[in-house]
């Protein structure tokens, strides 16, 4: 896929990013991807779970989007994520998906 | 004073200059102190989270025992699934990683105007902001002549150690055709499905090696957690072979005689070859000596802060608070203490408050191969912990869902594991 087409695609995306850019500090990040942490490990290791690093900003952003809308396939992310407002899910995708650039 | 203070403090120094270059300056004054009390998931996790946010804050962490085993997951220990050693956790990465200063020895009492904790040892620490995680204590008298001593012969295995070591002992040396009694507790107490995960996986146990034995829940309730989905599962995995009797049958389980290993209700005597006996519960000792609880025995605390409502500059969070909605789970501590660092964090060096998302997850099994899992997330509504959506796994669910849940349960322990104890 051409990366012009990929990014009209992406529009709705780009909008919430850069309305969440002002409000959200990193604080808000790392405060929300704290709970991911109960379930997945930040340094990328383990297993049974998926892993979230290294995903990158708008697939973590486009996963939480799709839990958030339905029960199917995992009822347990549904309810992560729809605790989570468009503003927060920009937050805690970009906070994880730098996780993955600088790995510790 | 034992030997760690220099060598902790050796270690502390590298690994604190670490975390400090990548923190916002302190503000030029002594460093905020918070203690906490209680290195299980609760305590431990306030103190990592308030170590990894706030390298202005000077984290204690007081807790006798050298290594946790974590309670969740021992059903698999005790029916020979997993080892001891893998429900075992350290705090030496608690303490090199983040910097946290580990005290072994247990609290002895607290006293809120001087904020200072006094130790067995007879020390005294001075707090700013003291966290106490005192998990649950077994109410006095609950069941009659359920003391220490028969506890040694019909255990509760409700903290893991020692009594879980027992219990799987019996168990082994248990002859095929006995009769497994499991006394379950009234609520509120320490993980809802636990005691009929616990039938579950001992039922596993006996249709591979005892197929005559029997399994009998003597419940001091009429009803249980997730009840259609265990009844449907001891169905299909084990006919015939676990009864469960509700208090309304019974009239509930009055006394144990532990000399012939009884449990005694209102209208009969049931004799078991191995007994388990999970009393009724109350916030841990500390809590009660501390003037932390109210007369529930559980403890009254600020559902955003999770400061105690009766002592003001102590916290509490994990089994022993009034959590409203939130059960007494392994996962509501560690949850609930992320939400409490943060708050404290932000009182004591000024850092940005957002709102807290609290939530419950549990992955529970049925069967080696066949495990169900929840999802709850919980809001504070005027001043309680209120549940906003749950999803549970369904009963008519494919073998094949419950076995990635099984696999997914094993990923979970891992993670969070490594989450509390780093």
């Amino acid at each position: 896929m051409r990366p012009v087409a990929r990014s009209a695609i992406a529009t709705g995306l780009v909008l919430l990013f850069s309305q969440s850019g002002a409000a959200a500090g990193p604080d808000q990040g790392a405060q929300l991807a704290a709970t991911c942490a109960s379930c997945h490990r930040l340094d990328g290791g383990g297993t049974g779970i998926p892993s979230i690093i290294g995903l990158g900003e708008e697939r973590l952003t486009n996963a939480l989007l799709a839990y958030r809308a339905s029960e199917s396939p995992n009822h347990i992310m549904h309810v992560i994520a729809l605790s989570l407002s468009d503003e927060e899910i920009a937050s805690v995708a970009r906070y994880v998906a730098a996780q993955g650039s600088n790995p510790r | 004073m034992k030997s760690w203070t220099r060598r902790e403090f050796g270690r502390l120094t590298g690994a604190a200059l670490l975390t400090a270059l990548n923190q916002p300056k302190a503000r030029g004054q002594a460093k905020a102190r918070v203690v906490v009390i209680g290195g299980g998931i609760g305590g431990a996790t306030v103190a990592r989270y308030l170590a990894a946010s706030a390298t202005a804050i000077e984290v204690t962490l007081v807790e006798p025992r050298q290594t946790y085993a974590t309670c969740f997951f021992s059903n698999l220990y005790l029916t020979g699934l997993r080892s001891f050693e893998s429900l075992s956790h350290g705090y030496e990465a608690l303490a090199k990683q983040y910097g946290i200063i580990v005290i072994h020895e247990s609290a002895v009492a607290i006293h809120p105007a001087a904020k200072t904790v006094a130790l067995n040892n007879g020390s005294k620490l001075s707090y700013d902001r003291l966290v106490v995680a005192p998990g649950i204590a077994f109410r006095d008298r609950a069941i009659k002549g359920y003391d220490e001593a028969a506890m040694e012969i019909m255990p509760h295995a409700w903290n893991a150690g020692q009594q879980t070591r027992l219990l799987r002992q019996q168990l082994e040396s248990m002859e095929d055709g006995g009769l497994f009694v499991l006394v379950a507790p009234p609520n509120p107490f320490r993980c809802p499905p636990a005691p009929y995960e616990r039938a579950s996986l001992v039922a596993s146990y006996f249709q591979r090696r005892k197929p005559k034995a029997k399994i009998l829940i003597l419940d001091a309730k009429d009803s249980f957690n997730a009840q259609d989905l265990f009844q449907d599962a001891w169905n299909r995995h084990y006919p015939g072979m676990i009864e469960w009797l509700p208090a309304q049958f019974t009239g509930g389980v009055t006394a144990i005689d532990a000399k012939t290993r009884s449990v005694i209700t209102a209208g009969a005597t049931f004799k078991a070859a191995v007994a388990n006996v999970i009393p009724a519960q109350m916030a841990g000792r500390l809590a009660q000596l501390a003037g932390l609880a109210n007369r529930s025995g559980w403890c009254p605390v600020d559902p955003v802060t999770f400061e105690s409502a009766l002592q003001p500059g102590v916290h509490l969070v994990g089994d022993a608070i009034i959590g409203g909605d939130m059960p007494k789970s392994a996962f509501c501590a560690n949850s609930q203490a992320k939400a409490c660092a943060f708050a404290i964090a932000a009182d004591l060096t000024g850092s940005a408050r957002f709102p807290a998302h609290l939530f419950n997850t549990c992955y529970t099994y049925l069967a080696p191969d066949d495990a169900f899992s929840n999802a709850i997330s919980f809001k504070p509504v005027d001043g309680k912990l209120k549940s906003v959506i749950s999803f549970v796994s369904k009963v008519e669910e494919s073998s094949e869902v419950r076995r990635q849940a099984a696999r997914a349960a094993e990923g979970w322990y891992d993670a969070f594991t490594h989450d509390v104890f780093g």
